[in-house]
């Protein structure tokens, strides 16, 4: 009676709660991906619907039509307040991944959020990412302070222990807060189908390729699957042995390419 | 339980005693791990010219890689026939310590590994005790490396016998211990034959027959407040039910405070009219009285309530680099609720490796030891013995801004409710002719009320309550009470007589202006 994913969602839930008591001037990062969909729901589920924080998302203009046709409908759908950042300077300046996809990263996505979080005041971030997915973010709180220079101290993390979070802070610090670190792949889309959530279109197999992982266009590419729909998908996952973010160009840069980024204040 | 419910098992054990490699091997032996990660690890062990290790795979950070061992945290998966596995890797350096309970803190199991060459240690036992402190019942113990010693039957056997003893006196039985090599995979997911004289279960065998720990539903229920939303014109307490059940139409009390109502909802979205939430549930509930209460009650029957204290005793782990002082106040945050408590005694300070008294009335804690101390609390809160119920019976210690330690409660002093006085408001206290009223001119404690339902029936019949208050700071628990069953009161002074007048005014709401008259 007691499902696994009763007990996801209702950790979840409780720390959705959690932030929202402890923090003022909340935003969430929504990426369009199948993870901060879900974890959209699974807020409306801790507010009963609502969404007493606006989304945000960093438009790096190399993402595919699609994603900004979903978000723009799915925003209106949930009655959202969606902000869009984008760090119009380097995109003007013609940053791209030709000039190396971690500085494209950096100035696109992390300096992005950086001038969305300064110009709105936000003083903590919900951001949907899971342990599972790579190194650096399984070793992650499930709430993470970033100090006034954006940098993340992995080496000396405070302890966190029976969901008492720690939720007092230097001024000038901003918390990130990461509702699903506890989830798998799997159990996203196992949650996916429970709750019949309504995903980007890309997710799913067209002429044998579908995506498992959503970014930029230059630097994310598809799986070759045949699974076209969320049953397929979860099948699918059972017996695969690639990792989930094996698409992304940016993670296969270096060995501690991820752990760099997120050092600086990457997602 | 459902097949794919995952279990959340904690590495721990000495430094060196081979945790990295023995989480390797179990995602080695289970097909676990991604082939491009697998040839990624091979590919950098040529690079460095050594074999292909392991321990590699749990060490994603950079640093770990280059000495060589866990500093943080970490989770990765892994699946058997049976279920879902999440690993916390645990580091084994005493320094740090607090990722090790970090980790620990939300496993349902634990592997605790001893070296077979080097027997158990300072940190087996320390760890070992930690897992005792944070309720972790179900240990698994390898001892490892037994390719070392030619698996010799009587090199396990004394390490055996040493970690069963030391277990026994923190209160673990361990289902099994195991003789194993993670190197060579023996014992792990299969027995390769070297140990004839072993005739127990596997790693994966003896991991399969634990149990996911939920919140339990047949104890009594404590549903700590979390927050209170007013929102559709309704205030909903929302929370997560730690224990028990909570059904519509119970009635409960809220603790510290000790007001008592009923349950009108139990909600979630979409679903406003729910019979009953059980333990691990998040929900909301909406109450017959407008009840105002705040994050830090908690909900129970009354017939089986958490106790209220200002006094309490607990073994507490000590994690920061700033010393745990006798005498300083620290903020000490339990279930959903905080309170400033200052340490008035280290009664007892422990080794944690060998669990002797090394001092008494010490004067301070430092990081990663472990002692007993007594709390004063500045305010009431609602807790219960650590042994009666887990989820209220273990705190968090705030120093300044960060978490520093954990405790939990051994002994609690029950508050006879001596600084405040609930008076009971029933048809008893109709006294006269004159009128009914209540006096307060004699009470020096601070006041709250108990309102029963012929009193709320009678002030709705039209009838008038006096109240005679000792001083003007008695007008609060009344006004409180108006609020919360939408009353109206009028106050009036009389040289140093003060009197209010509680009254329902059928058809208005309690929002009208007030009247003045009638005194």
């Amino acid at each position: 009676m007691y499902h696994h994913l009763d007990e996801l969602e209702s950790q979840s839930i409780y720390i959705f709660r959690e932030a929202y008591r402890r923090f003022e001037n909340l935003a969430m990062l929504y990426s369009i991906g199948k993870d901060s969909t879900t974890m959209i729901h699974l807020a409306r589920k801790a507010f009963f619907g609502r969404l007493p924080f606006p989304l945000v998302h960093i438009d790096t203009t190399y993402k595919y039509p699609e994603m900004i046709q979903y978000r723009d409908r799915m925003a209106r759908e949930w009655n959202a307040d969606l902000i869009v950042g984008k760090n119009a300077a380097a995109i003007e300046a013609g940053m791209g991944p030709e000039q190396g996809r971690l500085l494209c990263c950096e100035k696109l996505k992390t300096d992005g959020l950086s001038r969305i979080i300064e110009q709105h005041g936000f003083h903590g971030l919900f951001l949907g990412i899971r342990r599972d997915e790579e190194g650096s973010r399984a070793k992650e709180r499930v709430f993470s302070p970033r100090d006034k220079n954006f940098e993340w101290p992995y080496k000396d993390q405070p302890p966190e222990l029976w969901d008492q979070f720690n939720t007092s802070f230097e001024p000038g610090t901003h918390i990130r807060v990461h509702p699903i670190l506890h989830w798998t792949e799997l159990n996203i889309w196992e949650y996916i189908k429970r709750e019949q959530i309504e995903i980007c279109p890309l997710y799913f197999a067209k002429d044998g390729k579908r995506f498992r992982s959503l970014g930029c266009m230059p630097c994310t590419g598809p799986i070759t699957s045949s699974a076209a729909t969320v049953d397929d998908i979860i099948e699918e996952l059972k017996t695969i042995k690639a990792p989930e973010r094996a698409g992304r160009a940016q993670d296969q840069e270096n060995a501690y390419a991820m752990q760099k980024l997120r050092a600086k204040g990457y997602m | 339980m459902t097949q794919s419910d995952t279990l959340k098992i904690v590495i721990v054990g000495h430094v060196d005693h081979g945790k990295s490699t023995l989480i390797g091997r179990l995602f080695y032996d289970t097909g676990s791990i991604p082939r491009v990660r697998y040839q990624e690890i091979a590919a950098t062990c040529r690079a460095q010219g050594r074999e292909f290790e392991f321990a590699y795979l749990m060490d994603a950070l950079e640093e770990e890689r280059d000495q060589n061992i866990t500093i943080d945290t970490a989770s990765t998966f892994f699946k058997t026939a049976k279920r879902p596995y999440v690993i916390i890797d645990a580091p084994g350096h005493k320094q740090f310590l607090k990722n090790m309970i970090t980790g620990a803190s939300s496993a349902d199991a634990a592997i605790l590994l001893v070296d077979g060459a080097e027997g158990v240690r300072e940190q087996t036992k320390r760890h070992a005790y930690v897992l005792s402190l944070l309720g972790i019942r179900q240990v698994v113990v390898t001892v490892n490396k037994l390719d070392m010693v030619g698996y010799d039957r009587k090199v396990f056997g004394a390490v055996e016998n040493d970690i069963r003893g030391f277990l026994h006196s923190v209160g673990i039985v361990p289902s099994h211990v195991i003789p194993v090599s993670a190197r060579q995979g023996e014992n792990m997911a299969k027995r390769l034959g070297h140990t004839p004289w072993y005739s127990g279960p596997t790693v994966l065998e003896a991991l399969d027959t634990f149990e996911n720990v939920h919140g339990d539903r047949t104890l009594p229920l404590r549903l700590p407040v979390q927050d209170v939303y007013k929102w559709d014109g309704k205030r909903i307490y929302v929370g997560r039910v730690e224990s028990g059940e909570i059904r519509k139409g119970d009635e409960v009390v809220f603790l510290p405070s000790g007001k008592i109502t009923k349950i009108k909802s139990v909600e979630k979205w979409r679903t406003p009219d729910l019979p009953s939430a059980g333990a691990g549930e998040s929900i909301g509930i909406t109450t017959r009285d407008e009840l105002f209460v705040e994050r830090g009650e908690v909900i129970a029957r009354r017939d089986n309530a958490p106790v209220r204290t200002r006094e309490i005793r607990a073994s507490i782990f000590w994690l920061s680099d700033r010393p745990f002082q006798a005498g300083a106040s620290y903020t000490l945050k339990l279930a959903t609720a905080e309170v400033t408590a200052t340490a008035v005694a280290i009664e007892e300070r422990l080794d944690s490796s060998s669990l002797e008294v090394t001092e008494r009335h010490a004067r301070e804690l430092l990081a990663t030891e472990v002692g007993n101390v007594a709390f004063a609390l500045k305010n009431d809160i609602a807790a219960d013995l650590y042994g009666e119920n887990i989820a209220l019976g273990r705190f968090v210690i705030e120093d300044g801004t960060l978490i520093s330690g954990g405790g939990i409660i051994r002994s609690l002093a029950a508050d006879s409710g001596g600084s405040v006085q609930t008076v009971r408001l029933d048809d008893k206290f109709i006294i006269n002719d004159d009128g009914s009223f209540v006096d307060l001119t004699r009470e020096r404690r601070e006041v709250d009320f108990y309102v029963t339902a012929p009193f709320l029936d009678y002030l709705s019949a039209g009838n008038r309550v006096l109240f005679r208050l000792r001083d003007p700071r008695q007008v609060e628990p009344v006004a409180l009470m108006a609020f919360e069953h939408n009353l109206r009161f009028s106050f009036g002074r009389d040289g140093e007589k003060i009197n209010l007048i509680l009254f329902r005014d059928a058809g208005k709401t309690a929002t009208a202006e007030p009247e003045f008259g009638g005194l």
